[in-house]
């Protein structure tokens, strides 16, 4: 079986609650659309309740207080992508008793990882000489690959709530592991008819379950932003897609666009 | 020899990562520069080899806050691209899917990223305190924002509806009322906003370079248009001609390209205050009223001024979005559905423009017979915009000191301005 998601192991299932202060968090992001902060803020009636059970100390979106020496928990959106960035993910990692990732771009390196492919070629495609204002530049890659992350949101973006639910485990501790199913599973819950009879690709055969098949419960196959669980069979879903006179080739290249940075991709060629 | 430089590092309530540095010598304002640090992540080469189907969905995380813009921004680029006629319900969806990105994002600008430097505040949140009722009525017209995108494109944040040739999910005509309704509701507050920003005072500040805006006859566009206006000039371009009307250029203390006219080598600003002088006549009766009442009237080339551009966009998108609702809940508002028509893939060149909330966004794709992408070009508005924002913060800088300010002084009215522009540095660089 491969590894699954982290989910609080190195806390033991506890939370880094200290009953005589108030926990301090910071959220800091790197690569990305900014969008899952926003998503932060997209629960607007709830949004002091969520952030009124801690000391918010450093948020550069919405506040101009500079990042404090100390924190216990850091929320952390985007890839890494530069060496200053790498630098930077470690430095919070030191400093963060919890460290949550938000977002695909922090769990898979979602889809600014799809530049991993080939990544040499693709600055001198946008650029005739690279600014020095974009740093040294890397191959983009999750918070994971480079420092423990105790705790991740998946999905692009997250879902307001479900990182409601894992702040609340990194303040108060949690013993529940992360779900590994497929999002075909929410499917046959939610009684929706299939793409595959229709011919039409889906993800949601590797693709893990959590979000509650919000696209395909609005018409549109599941694009597999949270990234393949670790328990996906691609040989199998390759089968499938034969089976149901789906372009197998097609199926591989949608796999890039959340998973390019993912093991289990390269295991399979 | 007196020489202050004055450094803001990772500039606080933008989106992305931006450093602002300038170097005052003797009185002179030596440099000023918009360093623009936010990581690339390579988006025009990233799509390269990508079926059309997957571009819009990849292009949305451009940005998150106007993720509907680049979705029908690359939409518009590819059905122009192959030909396809959508019908009038998609596009009067796609004009609710741009309009709720401007009520996201000109809320969230305005109350959570402007407003604390007029208050004196760090943040926002002290407002919770201080003002609750204003607070709580900020957060409500942010989330009226949200609960639009979420209606039409089935999420806050990246739309999942909007497809090439159509929408694959409608809400129900009942709900479209009740959308109808909860817009008219909140129209007393977007007054309000108006008049709260109209109190803000902001420096005297004319900015040098020219504007560009979307237009269209009698009408005041945000995607129905392929025509854009240079305000100042005078020169109109159809879009399919951006590279032709608009350079951009690498300069190495930033990540995002800048952009000139490419006739004068003018920088110009677009956003809201260039749309209001591009289309003033078309603003629905409420906003030119309120327009005229906080003393924005065209021609205004006062950048600062954006903010108050920006609450005044907020009456004429209820206003307008109001109506789209109530006409698309009647059965025979719009012609035709909204299911996406049969799509078949060409060679060819397609440019799609819209006004996003911050101003002009074009999507240059060209494919090929297979509907793969051959080469794109995304020039987003915080693009166009950070060479007029550099010289207008020399403007600034300038008067500043002549008028005897501070260090300390000059670094927030900088801030503002920064601020007042809007910018959204992950688009920008992209």
């Amino acid at each position: 079986m491969s590894e699954t998601y982290p989910q609080g192991r190195r806390l033991n299932g506890k939370g880094v609650r200290d009953r005589n202060r108030p926990v301090r968090v910071v959220i800091a992001s790197f690569a990305s659309c900014f969008g899952c902060q926003l998503q932060i803020t997209n629960m607007e009636q709830h949004l002091m309740d969520v952030l009124g059970q801690f000391e918010l100390c450093y948020w550069q979106l919405t506040s101009s207080d500079p990042m404090p020496e100390s924190f216990d928990v850091a929320v952390v959106e985007g890839a890494v992508t530069t060496e200053e960035a790498e630098k930077q993910l470690r430095e919070l990692r030191e400093r963060a008793k919890a460290l949550i990732a938000i977002g695909a771009c922090a769990t898979t390196a979602g889809i600014p990882g799809m530049a991993a492919k080939g990544f040499y070629e693709h600055p001198g495609s946008v650029y005739e000489h690279v600014p020095q204002a974009c740093g040294a530049m890397i191959s983009p890659r999750p918070l994971s690959a480079i420092v423990d992350v105790d705790f991740e949101v998946r999905c692009c973006p997250v879902d307001p709530y479900d990182f409601t639910i894992m702040l609340q485990r990194a303040l108060y501790g949690s013993n529940k592991l992360a779900t590994t199913r497929m999002l075909c599973s929410d499917c046959k819950r939610n009684e929706t008819s299939c793409f595959f009879g229709e011919g039409q690709l889906c993800m949601g055969l590797v693709t893990s379950a959590g979000c509650g098949a919000r696209c395909v419960n609005l018409g549109r196959p599941c694009q597999g932003c949270a990234g393949i669980s670790p328990h996906a069979n691609l040989a199998s879903a390759r089968k499938s897609c034969e089976r149901y006179g789906v372009s197998v080739s097609d199926f591989d290249e949608k796999l890039e666009m959340f998973n390019q940075t993912n093991q289990a991709m390269h295991e399979a060629e | 020899m007196t020489k202050t430089a004055i450094s803001v590092d990772h500039i606080a309530r933008v989106e992305g990562h931006g450093n602002v540095h300038v170097v005052i010598e003797d009185g002179e304002v030596k440099t000023v520069e918009m360093n623009v640090v936010e990581p690339a992540r390579l988006f025009e080469s990233m799509v390269k080899g990508r079926n059309f189907n997957d571009v819009p969905y990849i292009a949305s995380r451009i940005c998150g806050i106007c993720s509907s813009s680049h979705v029908v921004t690359d939409l518009l680029a590819i059905e122009h691209a192959f030909d396809i006629e959508v019908s009038d319900r998609t596009k009067a969806l796609r004009e609710l899917l741009v309009y709720g990105s401007y009520l996201q994002n000109h809320a969230t600008h305005l109350f959570v990223f402007a407003a604390p430097d007029f208050l004196g505040t760090s943040s926002i949140f002290p407002l919770s305190e201080t003002d609750p009722d204003l607070f709580e009525k900020a957060l409500n017209i942010k989330a009226l924002g949200n609960e639009l995108c979420t209606s039409i494109g089935g999420r806050s944040v990246h739309p999942i509806t909007a497809v090439v040739g159509g929408f694959t999910s409608e809400i129900s005509s009942t709900e479209y009322l009740v959308l109808a309704d909860k817009l008219e509701a909140a129209l007393p507050f977007a007054l309000q906003t108006v008049d709260l920003f109209r109190t803000f005072r902001c420096p005297e500040l004319q900015t040098a370079g020219d504007m560009l805006a979307m237009v269209q006859d009698d009408t005041y566009p945000v995607c129905t248009s392929r025509n854009a206006l240079f305000v100042r000039s005078g020169q109109v371009f159809d879009a399919q001609e951006v590279d032709q009307a608009i350079e951009e250029y690498e300069v190495s203390h930033s990540a995002a390209l800048l952009a000139r006219v490419r006739k004068t080598g003018s920088p110009f600003f677009t956003g809201a205050l260039a749309r209001i002088n591009a289309s003033w006549d078309y603003l629905s009766k409420d906003a030119r009223v309120a327009a005229a009442k906080a003393g924005l009237r065209p021609p205004e080339y006062n950048t600062f001024t954006n903010n108050v551009a920006q609450a005044i966009e907020l009456v004429d998108v209820l206003i307008r979005c109001s109506e789209l609702c109530r006409k698309l809940a009647l059965a025979d508002g719009f012609e035709g559905d909204s299911a996406p028509v049969s799509v078949v893939a060409r060679a060819g060149r397609g440019v799609g423009y819209t006004e996003a909330p911050r101003g002009a966004l074009f999507h240059d794709l060209t494919f090929d017979d297979e509907g793969r992408v051959v080469q794109a070009s995304i020039i987003t508005p915080t693009s166009l915009n950070v060479a007029n924002l550099e010289a207008d913060m020399r403007i600034l800088a300038e008067q500043l000191v002549a008028d005897g300010f501070d260090e300390d002084a000059i670094r927030l009215e900088i801030e503002k301005l920064v601020r007042a522009y809007d910018p959204c540095l992950s688009c920008s660089v992209h």
